[in-house]
């Protein structure tokens, strides 16, 4: 019970200390949107008006006490750019982000955690070098060569001219593959390097373990060894990267992505209301993110008893 | 020494790692050169036609201006080395400090203060909070390095403060302390030089993603705002691409590509090396 409490309260300082900081960076100095959103020659009287609707004349705690109470009462406004709600701004926006990252999320962790079973398997010999050596070249190519190779190599007549070059007309699973392929062999390679290396090093600390060269003394087979043993054990730091890295990647990967090729996602969305000062929208997203990052400890710490018994 | 020597010697065998070191030691030097005017100081001459083709007055071609594609990429080596040298020494230096101080006050208001603090920033997600950091000072050259440092230096000051708190119940300390020499002596002469693997090995990794994210930002225009830098030169060459002129993204990606290539292999010898766990196998 003070086990629960004790992180329900660390939990919420969490969620104070990501809304503090980002209201302060975004909204308290982000851009002012007063002049946006009046004509050319506005009187003085106008100026405040907007100025006060847009809460700009109250002081840093009002706003940041104000922010905070619409957030917890998911009172989450109109966007100030574009006047539609946020709520069906995020409705709109979020399963697009989802479809797109999660195929490539998914199978560049299955990919990477393949990968590593082989080099670890393997450790020292050609096998392991080759992989290792593919996971440094990996871990050296930016995000954007990647993109920007993927879509000359996949998309222009330079290449194999096989997608569309940008853009995301999705109505069918046919026309989901055409706009979603690129990006999701993008999103594969930019983390594959970086997944397959930290998989290897799981595994060969697994693999090393005594209980291990005890059981393979007592002859217990390699698939025995392999499925028992190394994938069993592995299970809590395996658990642990897959979770943190779900709203990191969904928010953040898709800011680059969605940008770049056009597409109407969460990521989009929320880079257009940091350069815009959308306040509403950022306000939405940095806080449901941070929730959302507290509530994926809670499942990541109850995943770690049903795996591990020792975690208590 | 002994064990310096050993480490010395390790690194020496390491095939990988000496390449890694060459490339980088070679990329430095271009950088000294660019910085000192002997190199690619003609980055912004615009002596060609649009769109030229590699040949031999222009080795990768021009770009849209005509400006010479080798040039400006040469010239992005002093620009790359400029951003990671500045990231990584000050994300170090706050992630090796904040560590120590957790690490030595561990478990006391200090420490949970600074592990809050680690999970804020971790919390928020990367390009959104560098956006908008770059965002607020805007116009700022240097607030994309702000950014990177506010963050980068997380990793460094866990890794350090789980090494502090190993060392600081070990007896030569507990020695230190018994004859009395204040806290703050003992954290600087004895605590933290045992933590140079890790904050050699973090820095190089910081450089790495100091070089990386800089791409990203030029790319969203939050990046480097006047001069040039590979991230400007590919996002300049997206457009291109489509229209078949390859010559800033092969120009940019591939020194992009190498420099990365030597300091992952340079850290990951400087990881086997150092590693006071490797030493005993």
């Amino acid at each position: 019970m003070r086990f629960t409490a004790g992180k329900l309260l660390h939990g919420l300082l969490l969620i104070l200390g990501v809304t503090f900081l980002s209201f302060l960076l975004m909204v308290w100095f982000g851009p002012d949107q007063t002049y946006s959103l009046i004509g050319k020659n506005a009187s003085a009287e106008e100026i405040a008006s907007v100025r006060h609707q847009l809460g700009y004349d109250q002081p840093f705690f009002a706003r940041y006490f104000e922010y905070l109470r619409e957030l917890v009462t998911l009172d989450l406004g109109t966007s100030n750019a574009s006047g539609e709600a946020v709520r069906s701004l995020l409705a709109r926006t979020l399963p697009v982000s989802l479809a797109l990252m999660i195929p490539g999320f998914v199978l560049g962790n299955l990919l990477g955690i393949a990968l590593g079973l082989a080099a670890a398997q393997h450790r020292g010999r050609w096998p392991d070098r080759l992989i290792t050596g593919f996971s440094v070249s990996g871990m050296s190519l930016s995000f954007l060569v990647i993109i920007i190779g993927m879509q000359a190599l996949l998309c222009t007549p330079y290449g194999l001219d096989l997608f569309p070059v940008r853009g995301w007309r999705v109505d069918s699973f046919a026309s989901y593959l055409q706009y979603a392929t690129v990006p999701s062999l993008s999103l594969i390679l930019v983390a594959l390097g970086y997944n397959t290396r930290f998989y290897r090093a799981v595994f060969i600390e697994e693999y090393g373990r005594d209980h291990i060269r005890t059981a393979r003394a007592f002859g217990a087979s390699t698939t025995e060894i392999l499925w028992k043993h190394v994938l069993r054990n592995s299970l809590v730091p395996v658990i642990t990267r897959f979770m943190f890295s779900i709203p990191l990647v969904v928010i953040s990967g898709s800011l680059l992505i969605e940008s770049y090729f056009g597409i109407p996602g969460i990521g989009l969305a929320t880079f257009e209301a940091i350069t815009s000062g959308d306040q509403p929208v950022l306000k939405a997203v940095v806080g449901l993110t941070a929730v959302a990052f507290v509530l994926l400890q809670a499942v990541t710490d109850t995943l770690y008893r049903l795996v591990d018994p020792r975690v208590t | 020494m002994m064990a310096m020597a050993r480490t010395l010697s390790r690194l020496r065998q390491d095939r990988s790692g000496l390449a890694g070191l060459s490339i980088v030691a070679l990329f430095f030097l271009v950088s000294i050169a660019v910085w000192a005017g002997w190199l690619g100081q003609d980055w912004s001459a615009a002596d060609g036609a649009r769109w030229e083709g590699p040949g031999p007055a222009h080795w990768f071609g021009t770009n849209v201006l005509g400006q010479d594609i080798f040039e400006r990429a040469v010239y992005s080596v002093r620009t790359a080395f400029e951003i990671g040298l500045v990231v990584a020494l000050l994300s170090t230096v706050l992630g090796a400090a904040l560590g120590a101080v957790a690490g030595w006050r561990g478990n006391t208001w200090i420490d949970g203060a600074i592990t809050w603090l680690k999970g804020v920033l971790d919390a928020i997600p990367f390009y959104l909070f560098v956006a908008a950091v770059a965002f607020a000072l805007r116009g700022a050259p240097w607030a994309m390095h702000l950014a990177m440092v506010a963050t980068f230096w997380t990793t460094t000051a866990r890794l350090v403060r789980a090494e502090v708190l190993k060392i600081r119940s070990l007896d030569y300390v507990r020695s230190a302390r018994a004859i009395g020499l204040p806290g703050a002596v003992i954290l600087a002469r004895h605590v933290l030089p045992n933590t140079t693997h890790i904050l050699l090995v973090q820095g190089t990794i910081a450089f790495v993603a100091a070089i990386k994210t800089e791409v990203v930002l030029s790319f969203l225009g939050l990046g480097v705002q006047d001069g040039v830098s590979w991230g400007l030169m590919l996002a300049e060459s997206t457009q291109e691409v489509l229209a078949g002129h390859f010559g800033n993204f092969i120009a940019a990606s591939g020194m992009l590509f190498l420099l990365l290539l030597g300091l992952n292999l340079l850290a990951d010898a400087m990881q086997d090396a150092l590693d006071p766990k490797q030493a005993a196998l």
